[in-house]
């Protein structure tokens, strides 16, 4: 995974208060327009389940889909801070078999774009200074 | 065991319960965990099990007398995720759990089955479930397989954390089956359970989170994924050799079909013609042997001789289901789905349906969308069943010259057969495009579908096919089949010619009232290159389609030109080229089956679809037969 140098991570929707108020949000039956998140100058950046490559990793966020399906794919295992994987590609390119908790599950492309994912290595450190984000960063880089 | 599955509507409601005895016991899960395996197991009965989730879709009720309990009712349930419904299989479901689907009863105890290998997920269905009151014993099933692959898991920590029994077995080898009994016995008097309150409902996102920590709690492992499945699929789900594979699958069972059933069967049909020919001097001469021999014998074995081939086609049908490649199939298959306007859920019932259109229509109930539903329900009789086999391997046998392609490999006969099942295909893909693009529009629905692990077939359970199947068919011969045979030969004999010497001998076929009537509607398809025979066996195949083959049998019997020769000799000899490719055609689009109609009629709750799903079939069938035949006729005629 390719990360830009001065990514700031706290613009992104990794921060848990954030979090608590989608779901709460969701449950009230209001729909959330998700925001496209790619930044400008071509970084990469992981923000919905169909950006995974095949063997990427990443965890779950949100679902952004009307009630009964969300309901439906949260039992099947499609809940916030589950790790997903991307398995195989179909033949044809679509639909996607992805990895959730042991299974395997296959989603079409419109709906694995509207749940939100975050990368799985991204560290989360919403009071973190810039510096500690670049440290933070370069570590995870070198990790790999 | 007891012989056969009963329809759920003739099963007798056991007596009123008293407050506090157990009579009903209903057993609930999520889908492909097992429930049927279970059921058959617990029942002694033979409910349809196979490898991929949906394959029960409606409630089916039976005594435990598989453990010797059969005062007790067990009802095996669909498959669900959660309470809440999502498709129609899933409602059925919901509502029998909580009592309130009529003619079944409330059930007084829960058998909760759960997968072992992903307890984590499946642990979010027993909130909901326990929350209900009822007395349950928690089943933890595939425990053999989570142990082999170093999976943990600890039932008594996990007793505790529920609140209620746990048990570890494994439904297809049968073990750990003793837990049911003995949980049955202890609350057979009336010590209910107490409801277990539990922290969450209602949400998914907490119920996972209160799965997730019970399952930590108690120590659970997930064994290991299956490596080798993930291996399989990198070749059945591979870009280029999934699809082709696919495609060599499917040829090669026809070819399978053909070069190793066609001999069976012609042994199987000598020994049906030497069992004819035995019984003759047993009878006296006269009309009682010609009716039961020329008649209702010829007209029976006429279709009985495709039973090995028949077989084989579901021994095919078996493997693909329970090993869990239809789940894949319907993956590849998507992509075509989606640009049809379908939801790829639908390949599955349509591939289930070259068995038989009336479960395929059943299964139709795990696609969520009504529309989609529907759509899937009025082109699934397009599909090639197995009903069709007998009429299109009489006809093969009988007009298409035995040549072979690639050194031996392909058969003409076979390239026909797929021909004929690509026609099926090619006219439920196009007609569910026009019906997706007018009358059943509707927005796109997501594709959400598990894959299960792939899993060896287990001869027991292809067996229990076979001899299910073999049933089946011998039974519709021994009904249906004798009857209209029975039937057609007293028309053939009717009305009696006097004779001088004041007896009365059958009239000539043509002077009969089955002759009468049938030149009275042979103007109507001799523009298809059908003579009035074959007119007869249209009209007696909308029973059933095999019928064809019987009434042929029976009318080629019973007049004196072609009575001593072979069904396939004396059509050849009765029928062109162009007639009979034509005759297959139209078996292949027309809806010749009222047990399809009959379930049309049920899932969509209206005869208006149906009747539509009829005359679109027959305008069709006729319509490609008048082109094939007269092609066919300036070509080669």
């Amino acid at each position: 995974m390719v990360f830009g140098k001065k990514m700031p991570i706290r613009s992104t929707i990794c921060d848990s208060d954030q979090i608590g108020r989608i779901l709460n949000s969701d449950q009230s039956g209001r729909s959330f327009r998700v925001l496209p998140f790619r930044q400008p100058g071509g970084v990469r950046q992981v923000s919905v389940l169909t950006d995974l490559r095949i063997g990427e990793t990443a965890i779950l966020i949100a679902l952004d889909l009307p009630d009964s399906v969300q309901n439906y794919l949260m039992h099947m295992g499609f809940v916030p801070d589950a790790t997903v994987t991307a398995l195989r590609r179909a033949p044809a390119g679509d639909p996607t078999v992805y990895g959730i908790d042991g299974m395997e599950i296959a989603l079409r492309r419109e709906t694995a774009d509207a749940i939100r994912v975050r990368s799985a290595s991204e560290l989360v450190t919403p009071t973190g200074s810039e510096e500690e984000l670049e440290e933070t960063q370069e570590l995870a880089e070198a990790a790999r | 065991m007891s012989s056969c599955c009963t329809p759920t509507g003739l099963e007798q409601p056991p007596a009123p319960s008293t407050p506090g005895s157990l009579s009903t016991v209903v057993l609930i899960g999520p889908p492909n965990s097992g429930k049927s395996t279970l059921f058959n197991r617990l029942t002694g009965l033979r409910q349809k099990v196979a490898n991929y989730p949906g394959v029960t879709v409606e409630q089916h009720m039976g005594l435990m007398a598989g453990v010797g309990r059969d005062d007790l009712t067990l009802i095996d349930l669909p498959g669900v995720y959660s309470l809440t419904p999502y498709s129609e299989d899933a409602r059925v479901a919901i509502d029998v759990l909580r009592g309130k689907m009529s003619g079944t009863p409330k059930p007084d105890a829960v058998l909760l089955v759960l997968d072992a290998l992903h307890l984590t997920r499946q642990l979010m269905l027993a909130a909901p479930v326990l929350s209900l009151g009822l007395p349950t014993l928690v089943l933890l099933n595939m425990s053999d397989l989570m142990e082999s692959r170093g999976g943990i898991i600890d039932p008594l920590k996990l007793a505790k954390e529920l609140g209620a029994p746990v048990a570890l077995i494994s439904a297809t080898r049968g073990t750990g089956l003793d837990a049911v009994p003995l949980f049955l016995g202890q609350h057979t008097n009336g010590n209910n359970a107490q409801p277990l309150t539990l922290p969450v409902l209602g949400n998914a996102a907490s119920t996972h989170t209160w799965a997730a920590s019970v399952s930590r709690r108690t120590g659970y492992q997930a064994p290991l994924s299956a490596e080798n499945s993930r291996k399989l699929d990198n070749v059945l789900l591979h870009r280029i050799w999934g699809p082709l594979l696919f495609l060599v699958v499917v040829i090669g069972v026809f070819e399978v079909v053909f070069s190793i059933g066609q001999p069976l069967s012609d042994g199987f049909g000598d020994i049906l013609a030497r069992i004819g020919s035995l019984a003759r001097p047993l009878l006296p001469a006269g009309w009682l042997q010609s009716l039961l021999l020329d008649g209702a014998w010829k007209g029976i074995s006429s279709v009985l001789v495709f039973l090995p081939q028949i077989l084989l086609l579901f021994l095919f049908i078996g493997v693909l289901e329970d090993s869990g490649y239809l789940a894949r199939a319907a993956l590849i298959a998507d992509r075509v789905m989606r640009t049809i306007g379908l939801n790829g859920k639908a390949f599955i019932p349509l591939l289930s349906a070259y068995a038989c259109a009336v479960p395929a229509i059943m299964a139709t109930r795990t696609i969520e969308n009504k529309r989609d539903r529907f759509a899937t329900i009025l082109v699934t009789p397009f599909m090639t069943c197995s009903a069709r086999l007998p009429v299109y391997m009489l006809l093969i046998a009988a007009f298409i010259p035995n040549i072979t392609f690639l050194h031996g490999f392909l058969g003409l006969r076979t390239v026909v057969m797929l021909g004929l099942y690509l026609a099926g295909f090619v006219a439920a893909m196009t007609t569910a495009r026009l019906l997706k693009s007018s009358i059943l529009r509707s927005s796109e629905t997501p594709f959400i579908l598990e894959l299960p692990q792939y899993r060896m077939p287990t001869l027991r359970s292809l067996a229990m096919r076979l001899v299910d199947r073999a049933k089946v068919f011998l039974r519709q011969a021994g009904t249906v089949i004798l009857c209209v045979t029975l039937a057609l030969w007293v028309l053939a004999h009717i009305p009696p010619v006097p004779l001088h010497n004041g007896t009365y001998t059958a009239p000539e076929l043509a002077d009969s009232v089955i002759g009468k009537l049938g030149h009275f509607i042979e103007p109507a398809i001799a523009p298809l290159g059908f003579n009035w025979k074959v007119g007869i066996g249209l009209i007696s195949s909308v029973l059933a389609r095999e019928v064809m083959v019987s009434t042929m049998g029976t009318l080629y019997g019973a007049d004196p030109e072609t009575q001593t020769m072979h069904l396939q000799t004396a059509m050849h000899h009765d029928m062109t080229l162009g007639g009979a490719v034509a005759l297959m055609i139209f078996f292949a689009f027309a809806m010749q089956c009222t047990s399809t109609m009959a379930v049309v009629r049920r899932e969509t709750n209206s005869w208006k679809w149906p009747a539509l799903q009829f005359g679109y079939m027959l305008v069709l069938a006729y319509g490609a037969a008048f082109v094939v035949n007269n092609v066919i006729t300036a070509l080669f005629g």
